[in-house]
């Protein structure tokens, strides 16, 4: 199992490391929304190298990029080889019968391109900031504090339990264990899992009492010492102007 | 299983929004209102955490994999507090390993928590009646999946007629996964009542 450890390359140095966590929640999220919702196939392109132009600018190693983008692209590939068979419109070639529509390709790209820049948008926004201060920056923005506490925990704990899930894994493998989709695999494992939550079960009562210890209550104090700097203003500025420009375009267009 | 960014419509997304936060501040609130949330917050997160590695579980059949969803036995554990765990790990699952999208938290949320929910609730249902625990479990386990493959095909299908299609496929694909996390939700409710059965939200007067 891979550790999910999307703030590795948090500590380098670029415009978009520099940028205020919570300008950039706040821009970053506004772009993602924006870019989803538009419906010209041109428009989405270029959002999408937009995305790719900031995630060039941050100077994250392409790889790293690449390896989680590719995730999105795999997931949808599929849409492009159904929806040009199940679309109708004006066809593009006929195999056998069978008649690719021109809207079909059309609308499945759309939706990749969208996803992609989502993506690409995303991956950007948390790899540049360490997780900590991303959650710091939810609380100076009034996020929930339950949810930013949930968050918070499992984020921590994930790491944890990945490493008590792979001991007893493998501990299993070593004993001959596959698991297979058949009825005795699944229910080898089932009980694997029921003994992982026991012990993240006990594990919550022994965390909970050194955290009170230490004089948790609920209310966590946060220490945060975030300045906006006129930099800061101008790179929310513009990204939440082209958010705002790219439907106001496309709203101009439909007229 | 979850749905990416892009897909859906406007509407759509935006209605996933509204019930999500909706439902997860009635919960919150009848949380906070019951339990010492300080006491609440640590447990629910680490079996958020321990429920969020196990769906990282890639099962084998024939030539593909799928992994687990583990919603009803999500609901059956944690009970109504589920659907904020539910909420927390799709965040962390959209931004960790980008499996579903940003702006589809919402809407996934309601199609994964909703189920949950409703399993939970049939397990509670059931085991008052004194139907036997494992085939309980087993019957929760398929029916969280059951109800998200349901939840998941309406959703396209209101975005537009272009996804008939593939609402269908998508509830075929759910299929095999229907049978795989029945057996596994099944076998795990088994475990933790021979083992520790009060980590299941059943109250005193239910213990038999």
């Amino acid at each position: 199992m891979e550790y999910p450890e999307i703030d590795e390359f948090a500590s380098m140095d670029s415009p978009i490391h520099h940028f205020d966590p919570r300008a950039k929640i706040v821009s970053f999220t506004l772009l993602i929304f924006s870019f989803v919702f538009v419906n010209d196939i041109r428009i989405a392109l270029l959002g999408f190298l937009f995305s790719l132009f900031i995630l060039l600018i941050s100077g994250l190693p392409i790889g790293f990029a690449l390896k989680r983008i590719r995730m999105v692209f795999f997931f949808l590939f599929p849409l492009l080889l159904i929806m040009p068979l199940t679309v109708e419109g004006t066809e593009l070639i006929n195999i056998a019968g069978v008649s690719v529509s021109m809207e079909g390709l059309a609308y499945a790209s759309l939706i990749i391109i969208r996803a992609l820049a989502a993506v690409t948008l995303a991956i950007t926004m948390l790899a540049t900031t360490r997780f900590d201060m991303t959650i710091k920056a939810l609380y100076a923005l009034r996020v929930p504090g339950i949810l930013v506490q949930m968050l918070m925990f499992t984020y921590r704990y994930i790491f944890v339990i990945m490493d008590e899930f792979s001991r007893m894994w493998e501990s299993m493998e070593c004993k001959g264990f596959t698991l297979k989709a058949n009825y005795h695999g699944l229910s080898i494992f089932g009980n694997l899992l029921g003994m992982l939550i026991i012990k993240s079960y006990d594990r919550t009562n022994r965390v909970y009492q050194a955290m009170v210890s230490k004089g948790y209550t609920g209310k966590p104090m946060t220490l945060i010492n975030l300045r906006m700097s006129t930099k800061d203003y101008v790179l929310s500025t513009c990204m939440v102007g082209i958010a705002i420009f790219v439907h106001a375009y496309q709203l101009g267009s439909l007229w | 299983m979850h749905i990416s960014d892009g897909v859906l419509s406007f509407s759509v997304i935006v209605a996933g929004w509204a019930i999500a936060l909706a439902l997860n501040a009635v919960i919150l609130w009848s949380c906070k209102c019951k339990h010492n949330m300080a006491e609440e917050i640590p447990k629910i997160s680490i079996m958020t955490g321990a429920f969020f590695v196990a769906s990282l579980v890639h099962v084998s059949i024939g030539p593909t994999s799928v992994h687990l969803l583990l919603n009803g036995l999500l609901g059956v554990v944690l009970g109504i507090m589920a659907f904020p765990a539910m909420l927390v790990g799709l965040t962390l699952q959209s931004f960790l390993f980008q499996h579903g999208g940003i702006t589809t938290i919402g809407i996934n949320n309601v199609m994964m928590g909703v189920p949950a929910l409703l399993a939970y609730a049939t397990f509670r249902f059931g085991y008052r009646k004194g139907i036997n625990p494992s085939l309980l479990g087993a019957l929760c386990g398929s029916l969280g999946i059951f109800l998200s493959g349901i939840l998941l095909a309406l959703m396209l299908i209101s975005t537009g007629e272009e996804f008939r299609e593939i609402a269908y496929v998508v509830i075929m694909a759910h299929v095999p996964v229907m049978f795989i996390e029945g057996v596994i939700t099944g076998s795990v409710v088994t475990f933790l009542l021979k083992v520790r059965p009060e980590l299941l939200p059943l109250d005193k007067g239910d213990m038999r």
